[in-house]
């Protein structure tokens, strides 16, 4: 079952001369349970693919449906809310609020309203548990190591339980080993939890750990397989 | 509360903003306190008198010094039935002389000995004759003199040796300290030796109801504020004074609404992946208006407590005019709150227009 529907979504920058195709009439569907790994050269469109499923950018053309809901004409407010409860984003760079620890940046989530505190850090206890953060969980963002720090970044994602997750080259700047570790991570969270998601990366050994591989040329899928 | 914490693990950048918004509040505080400070030298020993209506020559144009009333001026004055209680007055500034080679100057005003119009005493007693002078605390603090010492006032090309029998806590007129005497010798002081031309006093200090705006003759009523507002100068210093203040508080808010849009400017970013993960634009400004807030109120307080203690130390001395008041305090300090607030709004409107796309694109 789908849990997210792209259908003939496409989404362009600028006008006239000036006019840039970043998606052109992509259909895609990710199932529950599903890591669909997106490959494709830089400049091919691939985060402006997670935007416009993030609800951060709306589609120029087409539809996007997450859990069935219409997302595609959401207005700020509900855009908001969508990514704050059903959509989990781990983005390219270091994305953690500097002046808090690790902890604390899993439960920044429950600043912005319609959860329960006291469970969002019996959350947080267990996510730190499972991603190996436990010993580091007052330390200081800007204190954590590169993998520790994209671990916490999954763990934040992860926090209010979303249906789908959003994944920019999450081992960008990790080396091979620690890579692999925060993408087992990512793997066993979506199998175990039912989720979607998309993993969008530039590395060919981290793509075959996925499901299923969409390739993406300027702004057009050109292969989507499903992997042993 | 993120406002918060951010500001208790980032305290050196907080504290460094607190301690200007302080700097500028103790400035305005300051200010403010010269302001009354120059006001209370300028004529707090007018609205002391123990009176609530002043009347002035006709043609003297509200201006003590020029205020030349006649036996029949005052004795007009007296008759009116809303005047309760009416004393001719007299004033004139004199050099005095209290060390070789040292003088300054007084503001000598005559008062009838034993009426309503002379002042009470903190010290020694009232005046009893005709060479009884009574000195303000003001004059002690500049000569020292003390009661029991005499002190020679010019009369004529003379002078003549007055006693102090008191000290009054009176203040200014015209930046110079008060002194009384029996209004038969402030007559002296002033005129002597053109007895035909005599005047009988310069003001008639009057205790009385609906006495504004009466006028006779030679002469005229306005109230007691009224007066003092009219001595030269404190229309002029009181709008010198408050453009200070103004100028203190814009220039405040402009210091403050620029720190905190570099502040916010540095935070992006940050702002940017906050928004992507699910926080309303809303949720944020409040935070950094709360931050505004607490930085302007604390840096306040430290204005606060910086100003008494200046006045504790610095101050006590009383050369320089300044004077605290709570409610001038309170005043400024919530204006500087007030100014930081609005001038960080620019700042405000920055943070509800990031763009939470950003958090994709960086690297
Ligand atoms: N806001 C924008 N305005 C104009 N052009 C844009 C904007 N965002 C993206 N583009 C353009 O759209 C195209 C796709 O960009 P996108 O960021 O999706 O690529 P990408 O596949 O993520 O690349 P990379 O691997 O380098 O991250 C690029 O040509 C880019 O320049
Ligand atoms: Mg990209």
């Amino acid at each position: 079952m789908a849990i997210l529907e792209l259908r003939d979504v496409s989404r362009s920058f600028g006008s006239g001369a000036r006019r840039v195709d970043a998606v052109r009439e992509v259909t895609l569907d990710v199932d529950r349970g599903e890591v669909v790994a997106l490959e494709g050269p830089s400049g091919s469109g691939k985060t402006t693919l997670l935007a416009l499923a993030g609800a951060l950018l709306t589609p120029t053309a087409g539809a996007i449906r997450v859990d069935g809901d219409d997302i595609t004409n959401y207005g700020a407010r509900s855009r908001t809310r969508y990514r704050r409860d059903r959509v989990g984003f781990v983005f390219q760079g270091s994305n953690m609020v500097p002046f808090l620890t690790a902890r604390e940046n899993l439960l920044v989530v429950g600043h912005f309203g319609g959860a329960d505190r006291s469970a969002l850090r019996r959350r947080a206890d267990e996510l730190l548990d499972q991603l190996d953060l436990t010993a580091v969980r007052n330390q200081v963002a800007t204190s954590l190591s590169g993998g520790e720090r994209q671990r916490v970044a999954i763990a934040r994602a992860l926090m209010r339980d979303p249906s789908l997750l959003l994944v920019d080259e999450p081992t960008a700047s990790l080396n091979f080993e620690l890579g692999s570790r925060v993408v087992d991570a990512l793997l066993s969270e979506v199998h175990s939890r039912d989720k979607a998601c998309i993993m969008v990366t530039h590395d060919d050994r981290m793509a075959q750990r996925a499901d299923r591989l969409v390739e993406i040329r300027d702004g057009r899928i050109l292969a989507d397989r499903p992997l042993p | 509360m993120l406002a918060l914490i951010e500001i208790r693990r980032r305290k050196l950048q907080f504290g460094f903003v607190t301690g200007v918004v302080a700097l500028i509040a103790y400035l305005i505080i300051m200010v403010t306190g010269l302001g009354l400070g120059l006001n209370e030298a300028a004529g707090t020993a007018l609205l002391r008198l123990n009176g609530d209506h002043l009347a002035y020559a006709a043609n003297s144009n509200l201006s003590v010094i020029r205020s030349r009333l006649s036996d029949q001026d005052v004795a007009e004055v007296q008759a009116l039935a809303a005047a309760e209680r009416a004393a001719p007055i007299g004033y004139v500034a004199a050099v005095i002389e209290f060390a070789p080679e040292e003088s300054d100057t007084a503001a000598i005003i005559g008062v009838i000995p034993g009426s309503f119009s002379e002042p009470s005493v903190v010290e020694g007693r009232s005046l009893s004759g005709p060479s009884d002078i009574l000195i303000d605390r003001a004059w002690v603090r500049v000569a020292g003199t003390r009661v029991g010492e005499t002190l020679a006032l010019p009369v004529g090309f003379e002078t003549r040796e007055f006693t102090v029998v008191g000290i009054v806590d009176q203040g200014y007129f015209f930046f110079q300290p008060a002194m009384f005497v029996d209004l038969a010798s402030w007559k002296d002081l002033v005129f002597l030796g053109d007895a035909g031309q005599q005047p009988a006093a310069s003001l008639v200090l009057i205790q009385g109801r609906d006495l504004d705006g009466v006028r006779g003759e030679g002469w005229r009523i306005v109230t007691k504020q009224d007066g003092f507002n009219n001595i030269e100068g404190v229309r002029a210093q009181q709008s010198t004074v408050d453009a200070l203040r103004y100028m203190g508080l814009l220039i405040g808010a402009m210091v403050i609404g620029v720190f905190f849009y570099v502040i916010t400017l540095q935070k992006v970013s940050l702002l940017g992946i906050l928004k992507a993960i699910g926080a309303p634009g809303g949720y944020l400004v409040v935070q950094g208006l709360l931050q505004v807030l607490i930085v302007c109120v604390i840096g306040a307080v430290l204005a606060v407590g910086l100003a008494l203690l200046t006045e504790a130390t610095v101050l006590s001395s009383d050369t320089i005019p300044i004077d605290f008041t709570a409610n001038a305090m309170a005043t400024s300090s919530i204006s500087v709150v007030i100014a930081g607030v609005v001038g960080s709004l620019l700042s405000a409107r920055q943070v509800a227009s990031v763009d939470p796309i950003i958090a994709m694109q960086q690297q």
